[in-house]
């Protein structure tokens, strides 16, 4: 997947656990999981705002477009 | 994320009709071979269905032959569809029938009805073809198009099930 989740990055910028974010946000700590390894297929948009909310960030500081390499790809 | 169906009285049914037809299956194989290996006798033949000796008497029996092997291959056949339903059923009574594996099955089940109606036509252009005023044979066999809708049914029932087993990992990989 070409999307990148940077949750990693962000829970540490702001020194937060994943636990506290799921508690601020109101989801399970096994869905904050899926997300932040990457392996979600989709987030709402409930989902985003409560984060951006929780972080006090942009969507664009979660999610990134990383090109795939013609090694990885092929 | 499956979650059991409420309690109803058509899957134990549905579940017990299957078996009950997969046992009744086997039984009709026994009954194919017996008439085509262990009962070979024409006279018996000819006395059960009513023939007088005569050559186109033995047409009618050499016909009914060939389409016991007709029916005889159907066996495999109807198991093929009988065991993917009883999946099928185990899937809806777990609370998760759209998964790939039931789109895979029921393109299977497609495959054979597709099958079974090509056997229905053979079957009934050799009862045509054997067939004589004097010994008429009729047979509920040939073209029919409710079989023919049935099998387009599935094929479109088998892309349903596709799409919605697609839709299902969508939605569980959603946060």
């Amino acid at each position: 997947m070409a999307i990148a989740v940077k949750l990693d990055d962000l829970l540490h910028d702001r020194r937060m656990t994943l636990t506290e974010l799921a508690d601020r946000v109101g989801m399970t700590l096994a869905n904050l999981s899926i997300l932040k390894t990457g392996k979600a297929r989709a987030i709402r948009f409930s989902t985003l705002d409560a984060i951006c909310e929780a972080l006090s960030c942009q969507p664009g500081d979660l999610l990134r477009f990383e090109p795939a390499t013609p090694a990885e790809s092929g | 994320m499956s979650r059991p169906v409420q309690s109803t009285a058509a899957l134990p049914i549905a579940y017990a009709t299957l078996r009950i037809l997969i046992v009744a299956n086997w039984l009709m194989a026994v009954v194919i071979l017996a008439l085509l290996f262990a009962l070979p006798n024409e006279q018996w033949i000819m006395k059960a269905f009513k023939l007088s000796p005569s050559p186109d008497a033995e047409r009618v029996v050499m016909g009914l032959r060939v389409i016991a092997v007709f029916g005889l291959a159907a066996i495999p056949l109807h198991y093929i569809v009988l065991k993917r339903l009883l999946a099928i059923v185990e899937t809806v009574r777990s609370g998760d029938p759209f998964v790939a594996a039931n789109a895979d099955r029921l393109k299977a089940i497609a495959w054979v009805l597709f099958t079974l109606q090509i056997f229905s036509i053979v079957i009934g252009a050799i009862a045509k073809a054997v067939s004589s005023p004097a010994h008429p044979l009729h047979l509920n066999a040939g073209f029919s198009v409710n079989g023919w809708l049935a099998v387009l049914f599935t094929f479109l029932l088998a892309r349903v099930f596709a799409e919605g087993a697609l839709m299902r990992e969508d939605l569980e990989g959603t946060v």
